[in-house]
């Protein structure tokens, strides 16, 4: 069985985001690049199944679609052990175009189980897994918290209003992953880190695909006001602020 | 007459062969052994190696850490050194079929044997008291998991040997000066004790004298060759292998880890873009990173391990061990030494990389054993023959993180939050400089671009930038530097983790490409001093970047404080804080770590006549709970929280003050106030708050 991890390169989570001029792009000078936390969490799952030798998987690949600049986020996940690694050479412009790209690759490559991160910690569109599916014409599982084999089949845990549901499907398919699906995320070993400089990437490029958005602009939640502290001594200012301010009484 | 000698001659020398036979054949065993360690440091500094053998085995210092039975002992290792001299002409008369060969030596013979004599008494009370110790009375520290039957029973077989040697040597002494007197010739030597004994018991006869004479003579002789061929197979070994392994002591600051070269030169590949993603090059290749097993081990490890006598005094002062946490570093010495002495054989058959499917982790050392270790150093410290166990620790955990990836979940953590924010916790590097808000606190690139260089570079820490009850530390302190007009700046948002917990969690991959980033920064700049406000930073400034051509002179902000105090820069003015009851908690890294004991404790006489110390303080004082990353992971599971056994010594001495002086400490003791509800009566305070309060600014 062969597993693709779709991975996506985003801002570590610290970063203080900035808005270019024009509003109508992110200012990505002094960045920090990293896995998407909801894939870095599906490469440790996939990475554990394969550690399983009763699961039969054999590989495990990740793919991206990306500009060079973000090989380093790739050879990180060849570092925590993914075998190989995909990369579609075009920077991502929405999931629709992404979801397109990771399509081409993947029907070219052939996998058996696709797994997604249900968002990215970026833009957090929550669609490329869905849309991945449907380009390819296979099923996919949504909220997917748990993946298991029984008897060599996968089978796909859904958390539910009130409790979990247990599904299989037949491959290929792509499991929409949640946080959950391994406990935390796995980290690089020494010869990881090692073999990661030689790993293969396979470098595709961009199929011709429509663009569907186009962003207007961004913009910063408003900053959240000072906390005001009230003497204990001035309950009336508490009343009036309650009263006037927050409109609460 | 003659064929008596020369039988007796004879049979002396087969003995002696037979000693010497067993003996070397051991010794070749063990020097097989050593053959399968790993390198460790070379054994350089020969003048220094001799003061400190001389200090501590000789002079048995750190054995008087625990005076009363200290002394008990110093008696018996003393008393050992002089015996031994006397062994020797027994051995020479054995031989040679003399009496008293030594005796050509005069005045020195006399007081060789009269020493002899007196200290075979000394010794063997001391020993009674040792084995009624373990026989009657219950001392915690000789038990533990890791002390089986066997242990107790090589304890008082050891002892009960020596208490023999000690009996067979006064009886010996008797029948010679009782067979002399009785003959009429002159005893050769004097022996005070044996001449006490003749009078007190003078019924017996010339010939009875020379029966017992000849009966110790052998029986002495014979349980010294027993007891040589004995020790390598027990605990005792230490009678051999002390006095070299101090002399062989590891010299480094405790504080220091050893930095290792295979990493050193990965991240010197990977940092070249031209080599970052080459194939690697073949001299890059290492068979195992960190100590999985016996093998991977230095041969320092292992000769510790032989040296050991497993009295336990590391485990009585292991914060971790003494809250209930599986971990004894007498433990990790004694495990060490049985895997190599089960997977020695097998490696001397069948070579070096031969396996029984078994290993020193897992199978004898678990990863919660390892895990609850604090870096605190006070087994190593305590240790009368300066064995190092943190070391070795820190080896199993390189071996788990470098070749496993495994790690306690919330280290992981900490590792992906330094690789991809900087810092241990999730915070923006933007963020670094909230803690100087409305304050005046020069930045390094600012001065850079106005042309400026300052004296120092003050370096924050992680915890001084991101941590807001350190925040108030690190502005009390850069109040002062700005009241004195120091020339100082700091990296602010260029500031970066120095790698201090990854390296202690084992990470040393992270650890030295954080380290290799400082380094290239600070360089950038051309920073030659630093101030450093977290004794962590600060011991990997001074102890460990110097390895990765780091060197910078580094001063601790309590040194440089207690600098300004004794150059009259800093005078604090009487204040409300003199009738304040003070009680001052080492750090780790500053105290054993560094040996800065007596700085802060000067801070603080100035600030308060009233300090008082705690019942375990400077190099005998506990832990807080959070050193070597344990800052940032639950404890492992145990009876007790280290932070708050330390909390109940420091409230113990009723200081309304407790001193601290690491962002790690005031955590876990401003915790351990509130835990205790007290935090009405006890606040903890840093010492550069102290300073800012008394002086008012």
């Amino acid at each position: 069985m062969k597993i693709l991890v779709c991975i996506s390169n985003v801002p570590d989570t610290t970063t203080r985001i900035k808005i270019a001029e024009g509003n109508a792009s992110i200012d990505t000078t002094g960045i920090q690049w990293v896995i998407n936390p909801w894939d870095e969490l599906s490469l440790t799952r996939a990475l554990e199944l394969k550690d399983d030798k009763a699961t039969g998987v054999s590989t495990v690949t990740v793919a991206h679609v990306g500009l060079p600049s973000s090989e380093p986020t790739i050879r990180k996940a060849l570092a925590i052990g993914a075998d190989d690694a995909i990369r579609v050479n075009a920077e991502s412009s929405d999931a629709y175009f992404v979801a397109a790209q990771l399509a081409e690759v993947a029907a070219k490559e052939g996998f058996d189980m696709i797994l997604c991160g249900i968002e990215s910690s970026d833009f957090n569109g929550s669609a490329v897994g869905g849309m991945l599916s449907e380009f390819l014409g296979i099923p996919s599982v949504s909220g997917v918290s748990s993946i298991t084999f029984e008897a060599g089949i996968p089978v796909l845990t859904r958390e539910i209003d009130g409790g979990r549901e247990a599904v299989t499907v037949p491959a290929p398919f792509v499991a929409v992953v949640q946080k959950g699906i391994a406990k935390e995320p796995r980290i690089a070993a020494m010869r990881g880190i090692m073999l990661a400089r030689t790993k293969p990437i396979k470098v595709y490029e961009p199929v011709p695909v429509e663009a569907l958005t186009r962003v207007e602009s961004f913009e910063k939640p408003a900053p959240r006001p000072a906390c005001i502290f009230v003497d204990p001594a001035n309950p009336a200012q508490l009343i009036d602020l309650l009263k006037n301010e927050a409109k609460v009484i | 007459m003659n064929r008596y000698l020369m039988t007796r001659q004879i049979i002396f020398a087969a003995a002696l062969l037979i000693t010497f036979g067993v003996f070397s054949w051991t010794v070749s065993r063990l020097l097989k052994y050593f053959s399968f360690t790993r390198s460790g440091f070379p054994v350089k500094n020969l003048g220094k190696r001799f003061g400190v053998m001389m200090e501590v085995a000789f002079g048995q210092t750190k054995i008087f850490r625990r005076p009363v039975i200290g002394f008990a002992h110093a008696m018996v290792f003393w008393g050992f050194c002089v015996i031994l001299l006397g062994s020797v002409e027994m051995v020479i008369d054995g031989l040679a079929g003399t009496e008293k060969a030594l005796r050509f030596l005069g005045p020195v013979h006399d007081i060789i044997m009269a020493s002899g004599d007196i200290f075979a008494v000394v010794v063997a009370v001391a020993i009674i008291i040792f084995l009624a110790r373990r026989l009657f009375f219950h001392i915690a520290r000789f038990e533990g998991i890791e002390m089986k039957k066997r242990s107790h029973r090589d304890a008082n077989i050891s002892l009960s040997l020596i208490l023999l040697l000690m009996i067979s040597l006064i009886s010996m002494n008797l029948g010679y000066l009782g067979h002399a007197k009785a003959s009429g010739t002159a005893a050769e030597g004097l022996y005070p004790f044996a001449s006490l004994l003749l009078v007190l018991f003078p019924g017996i006869t010339g010939e009875a004298h020379h029966v017992i004479y000849e009966a110790s003579w052998w029986t002495h002789i014979l349980a010294i060759f027993f007891f040589a061929n004995y020790l390598p197979y027990s605990k005792h070994f230490h009678v051999f292998m002390s006095v070299p392994n101090v002399f062989l002591t590891r010299l480094e600051p405790l504080g220091k880890l050893d930095n290792m070269e295979s990493i050193t030169k990965e991240v010197k590949l990977m940092l070249n873009p031209e080599t970052a993603y080459a194939a690697a090059p073949a001299d890059a290749q290492v068979s195992r990173f960190g100590v999985k097993d016996a093998e991977d081990a230095t041969w320092k490890n292992y000769f510790d391990s032989l040296s050991c006598t497993e009295c336990g005094r590391c485990t009585s002062v292991c914060p971790a061990n003494i809250t209930g946490k599986k971990l004894s570093p007498r433990k990790i010495m004694m495990d060490l030494r049985a895997r190599m002495k089960e997977k020695g054989p097998l490696m001397a058959k069948n070579g070096r990389e031969s396996s029984d499917g078994r290993s020193l982790l897992r199978d004898f050392i678990t990863e919660e054993e390892l895990w609850a270790c604090t870096t605190c150093n006070a087994c190593a410290r305590e240790c009368p023959i300066n064995i190092n166990h943190p070391s070795l620790i820190v080896d199993m955990r390189r071996y788990l993180v470098l070749e496993e990836a495994s790690a306690p979940g919330e280290l992981k953590s900490v590792f992906n939050n330094i690789e991809n924010n900087g810092a241990p916790w999730q915070y923006s590097a933007q963020d670094r400089m909230n803690w100087a808000k409305d304050m005046e606190v020069p930045v390094m690139a600012e001065l850079q671009a106005r042309g400026e260089k300052p004296e120092f570079l003050f370096w924050v820490g992680c915890a001084g930038a991101f941590d807001d009850r350190y925040k108030k530390v690190i502005r009390a302190f850069a109040k002062i530097l700005n009241h004195l007009k120091v020339s100082y700046a700091v990296l602010g948002t260029e500031e970066t983790c120095t790698g201090d917990p990854a390296r202690r969690a084992g990470n040393e991959m992270l650890f030295q490409m954080q380290a290799m980033q400082v380094i290239s920064t600070l360089n950038g700049y051309g920073v030659k001093k630093i101030i450093t406000a977290c004794p962590h930073c600060f011991n990997t400034f001074k102890n460990e970047y110097p390895d990765l051509e780091g060197n910078f002179e580094v001063t601790g902000y309590i040194e440089l404080l207690n600098e300004f105090i004794r150059e009259k820069k800093l005078s604090i003015p009487a204040s409300a804080l003199r009738d304040i009851k003070v009680t001052y908690h080492d750090p780790c890294y500053l105290g054993r770590a560094n040996e800065i004991y007596e700085e802060p404790r000067n801070i603080l006489k100035n600030l308060t006549r009233n300090l008082e110390e705690m019942d375990r303080s400077k190099s005998f004082a506990l832990c807080c709970g959070a050193g070597g990353a344990q800052m940032f992971k639950e404890a492992e599971k145990g009876e007790k929280e280290v932070f708050i056994e330390r909390t109940e010594d420091a409230l113990k001495t009723g200081a309304q003050v407790i001193a601290t002086a690491c962002p790690f400490c005031m955590t876990m003791m401003t915790d351990g106030i509130k835990y205790k509800n007290k935090e009405e009566e006890v606040k903890n305070f840093d010492i550069a708050e102290l300073v800012v309060e008394a002086m008012g600014i």
